[in-house]
């Protein structure tokens, strides 16, 4: 078997794909064998996208060629793509929320009777098939607005398949999956895959690129820096390799020291926007000098709650106390003023205006002061040094501070956002999501900056629902359940199965 | 703001070409030695201190309008209104350019410009009021109002301001009321200046200071999803902006329909038709919602506009092809599509790459 010359589903040879201003694919090759899982791990704008735009014809390379099962293709449209059986699933999904999981499966390709009408009974029919023979759980008759982010996953995967894909792209699946419906999709990928199928998995998660795949081929700015059976390789070579210098994947701190309370809060119970009691009366400290962390799966409060600290949402009963003062009637500015700062969840459109430039978003927290404006003139002098210094300390990469920020890699708008917020060295900073969409080498430089911040005596409240995260950088954690903490406990001494339960709602 | 590119240049050039293409087909199919009537239209927009005068009186209101457009634009608010600010200012500038008998010059004008930008603010302030405290769609809230200022203004003009008994019109202004106007030849005035101030300042206060900054951190962009949740997440009040943008929008638009009344017509009558308050959006987006660019562009388009007044006076071709040439290159500059497909060309990404070094 191994003597043969295994058969590939994809080859790609010297492709090179070049943008204005940077190279995003150089002379890159890349084989996948038939029926294996293969992951593509690297870190946001290694050009792992862009290889698979141009798999799926979204993009047309510059130079190189691509063969599919042998025979060398042009794919310069996606319709191409699935001619060939490349079936894609987007990081963003493009379901349409009123539709059902069928009509969203079908649309575009719907079955007919003779009439000309569309043959609704075959469509589920055909989807409730192909959806058992891949164990894929998802209600035909189930509106996507109702559905769960895994369903929605789902619906998105069978759509590939309905449509006749033998070779799946799978872009950063798990981002939004908590760690059950993770399980539930790798389960997925492995019967796909039994069932004959060839399945890409792109990922910067390597323990997950450990758990599931077969092989694995890393890029860094936009080359390939290896490739490897999965089994012959470690989650630490795989780091290495790519950020490109030697990672340390735990955080390193010593023992937090907090010292006097900074917030308090008293039995804080929020409205969500349907008007739904979102936190039910809630009641915690953050102190200087330590990191508390707040775990639990997505929409279970979290969102309400910060939103509430930070003054974006009115609370409807109880007190927040900073340093001591209520400050439930503040207005953001006047917190912020106080000394608490807020990295949103929702980078694009609360903690950035994508529509300007990356130094006005830089500057919204300090702008009215000198020496950046005097007068309520701006200094652009002052502006640019002072922006240009930020871009330098926290690594954002970009051609220069006067491009839009909406024309920024995800990682990279996480940058400016974090840059802004934590320039101004706040007595308590709220972090929510602070990684989200960061790729490895920089989740440590902003765990590291976090730390710092602690060290400096100043408190964080972090919010994340990596489970990793929060539970290697906060002191302390609390497990968030339906709006209520179900638990808090030491991080150091409690074990990824019993936060699983408790995030569950399951108290120990 | 995304700024001018050398691709944006060349869609421009582009444009411009297959523009005098359709105009020669057109004037070649309708009879017309199109040579000559290009000739005409170059004579008629820039020849000539008569021609280049009456050019830069046009450009005025439109200058006016776009800054108006521009701004509301930015902060986010997609006001299609000023045209309605336009009359409502132009009227009570007339009003008060008759009403006070007893001032100076320079007083008297200030007074009636200031009346008329108030007026035009105060236009703005309902569906500026409706947008943030009720979520009513400022679009089909300052479109209906374009519609309720006519009928105002037509039923002032006809009834409480009505001077002539013979035509619907008010009285003429006083001699201190009105804006210079500086040769016998053309009708061009003081207004050209104060057009073009207004832009400077406009781009002044939005690019340069902290009022500006917090104006434009809810939009800043064509695509205004307002309220972009950044400036209140911020802490910026951004309703207050929205408003303010909205109010600063009215304001100009007022100014633009005071200039008309107090440099051109020096009354206000039932028949004045304004279109430059429309107009001014299709400018303002041609300049890429740049007050300066909003300037440039009005310039162009009010060459254009007087090249075809010409050609119309002195030829059979009628005036409306100006209107058919400018849609057709306003399709080209609005082409985003075309710009950005404009990449795939080797040489394209080479100048582009050169013109904006040089920028830096």
């Amino acid at each position: 078997m191994n003597k043969k010359q295994k058969e590939l589903a994809i080859e790609v040879k010297g492709i090179t794909k070049s943008y204005p201003g940077v190279v995003a694919n150089k002379s890159v090759d890349f084989t996948v064998n038939k029926g294996e899982i293969h992951a593509l791990v690297g870190e946001n704008g290694a050009g792992k996208s862009t290889l698979m735009k141009i798999l799926y014809g979204i993009e047309q390379p510059d130079e190189g060629e691509v063969s599919v099962n042998g025979n060398v293709v042009q794919i310069n449209k996606v319709d191409a793509a699935i001619k060939l059986g490349i079936g894609m699933v987007h990081q963003e999904f493009h379901l349409v929320p009123s539709f059902t999981a069928a009509e969203n499966i079908g649309l575009g390709e719907e079955p007919r009777n003779s009439n000309g009408l569309i043959n609704w009974d075959k469509l589920n029919k055909d989807v409730s098939e192909i959806a058992e023979k891949y164990g894929l759980d998802v209600d035909p008759n189930l509106r996507m607005i109702d559905a769960s982010v895994g369903v929605q996953q789902r619906t998105e995967i069978l759509k590939t398949l309905y449509r006749n894909a033998d070779i799946l792209i799978l872009d950063e699946p798990t981002a939004v999956l908590t760690p059950q419906e993770t399980d539930e999709l790798f389960q997925v990928i492995r019967s796909l895959v039994d069932e004959g199928k060839t399945v890409i998995f792109i990922t910067h998660k390597l323990r997950e690129v450990m758990e599931i795949s077969d092989r694995v081929t890393v890029m860094r700015d936009g080359e390939v820096q290896g490739v490897s059976e999965t089994k012959k390789t470690s989650v630490k070579e795989l780091a290495n390799l790519m950020v490109g210098r030697e990672v340390f994947l735990q955080v390193k701190k010593e023992k937090s020291k907090p010292t006097d309370v900074v917030l308090e809060v008293k039995d804080l119970w929020v409205h969500d926007a349907r008007g739904l009691v979102a936190v039910k009366g809630v009641n915690f400290e953050v102190a200087k000098g330590e990191i508390v962390g707040i775990a639990g799966v997505d929409g279970n409060g979290q969102t309400e709650l910060v939103e509430a600290l930070a003054g974006l949402r009115d609370t409807s009963r109880g007190e927040i106390l900073f340093e001591g003062k209520n400050i439930e009637k503040n207005s953001p500015r006047q917190r912020r003023r106080e000394g608490l700062a807020h990295i949103p969840e929702d980078r694009s459109n609360t903690g950035l205006n994508v529509r300007l430039a990356i130094w006005e978003n830089l500057i919204g927290t300090s702008y009215f002061r000198s020496p950046l404006s005097r007068g309520g003139i701006v200094s652009m002098k002052n502006i640019l040094r002072h922006s240009n210094e930020l871009r330098e300390t926290f690594d954002i990469r970009s051609p220069g501070v006067t491009i839009r920020a909406g024309s920024l890699s995800g990682g990279n708008q996480q940058k400016v956002v974090v840059a802004r917020e934590l320039s101004e060295e706040p007595a308590l900073t709220i972090a929510s999501q602070p990684t989200r969409g960061v790729d490895i080498g920089n989740i440590e430089a902003i765990h590291e900056q976090i730390v710092e911040i602690r060290d400096s005596g100043k408190a964080v409240l972090l919010i994340s629902a990596e489970l990793d995260e929060v539970m290697s950088v906060a002191d302390r954690v609390g497990v968030i359940y339906e709006g209520e903490f179900v638990e808090w406990v030491d991080p150091s001494k409690v074990n990824q199965e019993q936060m699983g339960l408790y995030m569950a709602g399951i108290k120990g | 703001m995304e700024k001018f590119s050398f691709k944006d240049i060349l869609v421009l050039i582009a444009g411009l070409f297959i523009t005098a293409g359709v105009a020669y087909a057109i004037l070649t199919v309708t009879g017309f030695i199109p040579t000559d009537i290009a000739k005409l239209f170059y004579e008629g927009a820039f020849v000539g201190q008569r021609n280049i005068l009456n050019t830069l009186n046009i450009a005025t209101p439109y200058i006016l309008t776009s800054v108006a457009t521009v701004i509301s634009f930015r902060v986010g608010m997609f006001n299609i209104g000023i045209n309605g600010s336009m009359y409502v200012g132009a009227l009570y500038a007339a009003w008060a350019g008759y009403r006070f008998t007893t001032l100076g010059h320079l007083s008297h004008v200030s007074l009636c410009i200031f009346i008329g930008m108030l007026v035009g603010a105060l236009w703005m302030l309902m569906p500026a009021l409706l947008r943030v405290y009720a979520g009513v769609s400022e679009i089909i809230s300052t479109i209906i109002l374009n519609f309720v200022a006519v009928l105002f203004v037509s039923y002032m003009c006809n009834g409480p301001f009505r001077a002539a008994p013979i035509a619907p019109t008010t009285a003429r202004i006083l001699e201190t009321a009105e804006l210079k106007q500086y040769f016998p030849n053309s009708e061009f005035h003081t207004g050209f200046f104060i057009a073009v101030f207004v832009a400077f300042a406009a781009y002044f206060v939005l690019n340069k200071t902290t009022f500006g900054y917090e104006l434009r951190s809810g939009g800043d962009g064509l695509v205004g999803f307002y309220p972009s949740r950044y400036s209140s997440y911020l802490g910026i009040p951004s309703d207050r902006s929205a408003i303010t943008g909205m109010l600063i929008s009215g304001a100009i638009g007022g100014l633009a329909g005071a200039v008309i009344v107090l440099g051109n017509t020096r009354n206000f009558y039932q028949e004045m038709a304004f279109n430059q308050g429309f107009d001014g959006i299709l400018i303002a987006i041609i300049g890429k919602l740049e007050p300066l660019g909003g300037l440039i562009s009005s310039l162009f388009y009010a060459a254009l506009k007087n090249g075809g007044l010409f050609v119309d006076y002195k030829t059979e071709v009628s005036r409306e092809i100006v209107v058919i040439l400018m849609s057709i290159l306003i399709f080209f500059v609005s082409a985003q599509k075309i710009v950005s497909s404009l990449e795939r060309f080797e040489f394209v990404k080479k100048l582009d790459k050169f013109f904006s070094r040089k920028v830096k």
